[in-house]
């Protein structure tokens, strides 16, 4: 090869590859503000963003993928465990750990509210199906919420309770699996346990959850239903 | 032996921090395996939570590797240019500017005040003062080319790449409001760097070593030079979509990264084939065999970490289960050491006995620090492997949950905790070996 011709090699080879880059980044600007409902970025979620910036988040926990590997993806942690789930970890980060443990990290009310507009905007953006392990999770939430099954189920997922609980495989693991928890309780003791988590099991570390007379009265009725 | 210019002693003190940083990032290293290994208590988690130690562990790796990068180039220009630096009363106000900015950083980060963006960390206004170390930098190197008797393709490469770098740090200061907007431009400073900027640099001072200790002829090298870097950079550049595919951004970027990425091993398997014409043409005056060794260690290790392993989760199909993995961790860690820690030290220890005013010094220290390094981080990248597929399969696959994944990966982080050890004891000898080079018995110089 000729000195010439390796510098056409060069310049071609940078001048394509960049003109394709810079032209794509052109339209991805365009694409990105429906992929991720630009128009629903409010001032709480980008005070949420900086909420998480400030407590340095992204060095433990993933977001879309990227940061640290310490703790588990965010992406669509609001799928997961909804917006009063989210706060419940936050709020007491050791009660939902054990072996390896997240730091309590001084929020103040409003911060805790903006991380999680935040968070749930996040949830929200087109990630082409990823993370892999959270799809199931978008079912689950689709269903309770779209096609509305039952008022409960909604409550159920909007209330965060698959922070600890599961449903047919898809919830947390802290709290007993409430598949089939009506062959085992009659909607009274549910509605008990809702109130007043010890007043029916004196050993229970579920706090009371903050619920209406008749959010208790929806949900009792969706999981004494769970034959 | 003297220096054929007296400024190219600015190079040493660059060298000396960069090499105490490089212990420094290894020591907080196996503290992080550590963290993944056994239970920290919530006391010691509230003060000194892992994204702190993570967050130093990082920006001392880039803080030495540009450390070292700089006292690279400051002992290199004077002899492309053909004339002593531009003001090496700079190039030390700028040492101290960049040293005192990452102390400092450091510092804070144990206090909490952080920017919150992994590997850029460093906060306002403590990142205008890189830029300003910077533009110092680039000012001095860019004065001293430009009244040079001569131009070179290797200077060429270097200033591209230095401008390249500086350019693309500053999309690291705005804020973004948009998570996925952020991200992107976060691969502009990450990506663009690694792949782009650095391997510029790179490449810049790879070719002025190979002409240096080698009979292959300046116009030779620098047209590979040319090839190689419009190889880089072709797939390089485009490349950057292997970051897109999950963020928000169009699908048709599964396609362009998957396409590019995947002919991103070429121009480094051509380095390698490279290395064994250089390897031939040896010239027989340069005395010893460790700068051939870490040549060759480096263009294979290139090849396994950057190429190989970089390769084989860049396919969209394979990277929507191992992204955000252990794997990554895998990959992250043999393509830095393959590309750009033995590269430092390949410059070190070409530059050291010279400004030690050392015709030939003792080889065998340094020798048995290349492998010494090499295999535990090798055997290391073994491990971060394992433990990324049982991440992959128990997480992403099955889909059980992330501690469930955690659990089973513990073993291989316990593993790890024992390699971080066994690298930094090969890290201590290789950089007591670098600061206390003796010269080599035939030499027969009074001490």
């Amino acid at each position: 090869m000729s000195a010439q011709a390796a510098r056409w090699v060069f310049y071609l080879g940078t001048g394509i590859s960049l003109v394709l880059f810079l032209g794509l980044t052109v339209d991805t600007h365009r694409q990105v503000q429906t992929l991720t409902h630009a128009d629903q970025l409010s001032d709480a979620v980008v005070a949420g963003k900086r909420v998480w910036h400030k407590y340095n988040c992204n060095d433990c926990h993933t977001i879309l993928g990227f940061g640290s590997y310490y703790a588990p993806d965010l992406t669509k942690v609001y799928w997961r465990r909804g917006s009063e789930g989210i706060k419940a970890v936050l709020r007491t980060p050791e009660r939902f750990t054990t072996w390896r443990k997240m730091p309590r990290l001084p929020l103040s009310a409003q911060e805790l509210e903006d991380l999680v507009a935040f968070l749930q905007w996040t949830s929200g953006i087109d990630t082409h199906d990823w993370p892999p392990q959270d799809r199931k999770f978008a079912a689950a939430a689709g269903r309770a919420v779209a096609v509305g099954l039952s008022p409960g189920a909604t409550l159920f997922q909007e209330k965060g309770c698959f922070a600890c609980h599961r449903l047919y495989e898809t919830g947390g693991e802290q709290g007993p699996d409430l598949t089939h928890v009506g062959s085992r309780l009659d909607y009274e003791t549910i509605e008990r346990i809702l109130a007043d988590p010890r007043s029916v099991n004196p050993a229970a570390t579920m706090s009371p959850p903050p619920l209406s007379h008749e959010e208790r009265d929806q949900i009792g009725r969706f999981l004494a239903g769970m034959k | 032996m003297e220096l054929t210019y007296q400024s190219q002693r600015v190079a040493y003190p660059y060298f000396v921090l960069a090499l105490l940083l490089f212990v420094l990032q290894v020591a907080v290293g196996i503290w992080l395996a550590l963290s993944y290994a056994v239970t920290m208590p919530q006391w010691l988690v509230d003060v000194i939570p892992f994204s702190t130690t993570r967050a130093i562990h990082t920006n001392l790796l880039v803080l030495w590797l540009l450390l070292g990068f700089m006292g690279s180039a400051y002992f290199m220009v004077p002899e492309e240019a053909e004339r002593e630096i531009f003001s090496p009363v700079l190039a030390y106000v700028q040492l101290v500017l960049l040293a005192g900015t990452g102390v400092t950083a450091v510092v804070g980060f144990v206090m909490g005040w952080t920017k919150g963006k992994p590997l850029l960390e460093i906060p306002h206004p403590l990142d205008y003062l890189i830029v300003v170390g910077a533009l110092i930098f680039l000012f001095n190197v860019g004065m001293t080319i430009f009244r040079a008797r001569r131009r070179t393709v290797i200077q060429g490469s270097l200033l591209g790449g230095l401008v390249f770098l500086a350019a693309m740090y500053l999309f690291n200061l705005p804020f973004y409001a948009n998570l996925t907007i952020d991200w992107y431009y976060w691969w502009w400073v990450i990506h663009l760097w690694v792949e782009g900027a650095w391997e510029l640099v790179a490449a810049a001072l790879t070719a002025w070593i190979l002409i240096k200790i080698t009979d292959v002829p300046r116009e030779t090298v620098e047209k590979w030079l040319y090839v190689e870097l419009g190889l880089f950079l072709f797939t390089g550049i485009a490349g950057t979509g292997h970051h897109y595919y999950w963020l928000g951004a169009p699908r048709y970027w599964l396609w362009v990264g998957g396409i590019f990425s995947a002919l991103e091993p070429v121009p480094i398997l051509l380095m390698l084939v490279d290395a064994q014409h250089y390897l031939k043409a040896r010239r027989l005056e340069v005395k010893g065999r460790l700068i051939f060794t870490l040549a060759v260690g480096m263009a294979i290790l290139h090849v396994v970490g950057a190429g190989f392993w970089g390769f084989l989760h860049t396919l969209p199909q394979i990277n929507y289960y191992t992204h955000g993995s252990q794997v990554t961790v895998a990959h992250g860690h043999i393509a830095f050491f393959g590309a750009y820690v033995l590269l430092n030290l390949m410059f070190f220890y070409y530059a050291m006995p010279k400004l030690k005013g050392l015709a030939a010094y003792d080889e065998r220290r340094g020798t048995v620090a290349f492998w010494w390094l090499s295999l535990p981080m090798i055997a290391m990248t073994l491990a971060f492997s394992v433990a990324g597929v049982l991440q992959t399969y128990i997480e992403r696959v099955m889909g059980l949950g992330y501690m469930t994944a955690q659990a089973q990966m513990r073993f291989w982080f316990a593993i790890l905790v024992v390699l971080g050890l066994t690298l930094l004891a090969g890290v201590i000898l290789a950089v007591v070996d670098l600061l206390t080079l003796r010269a080599a018995r035939p030499a027969g110089e009074p001490a």
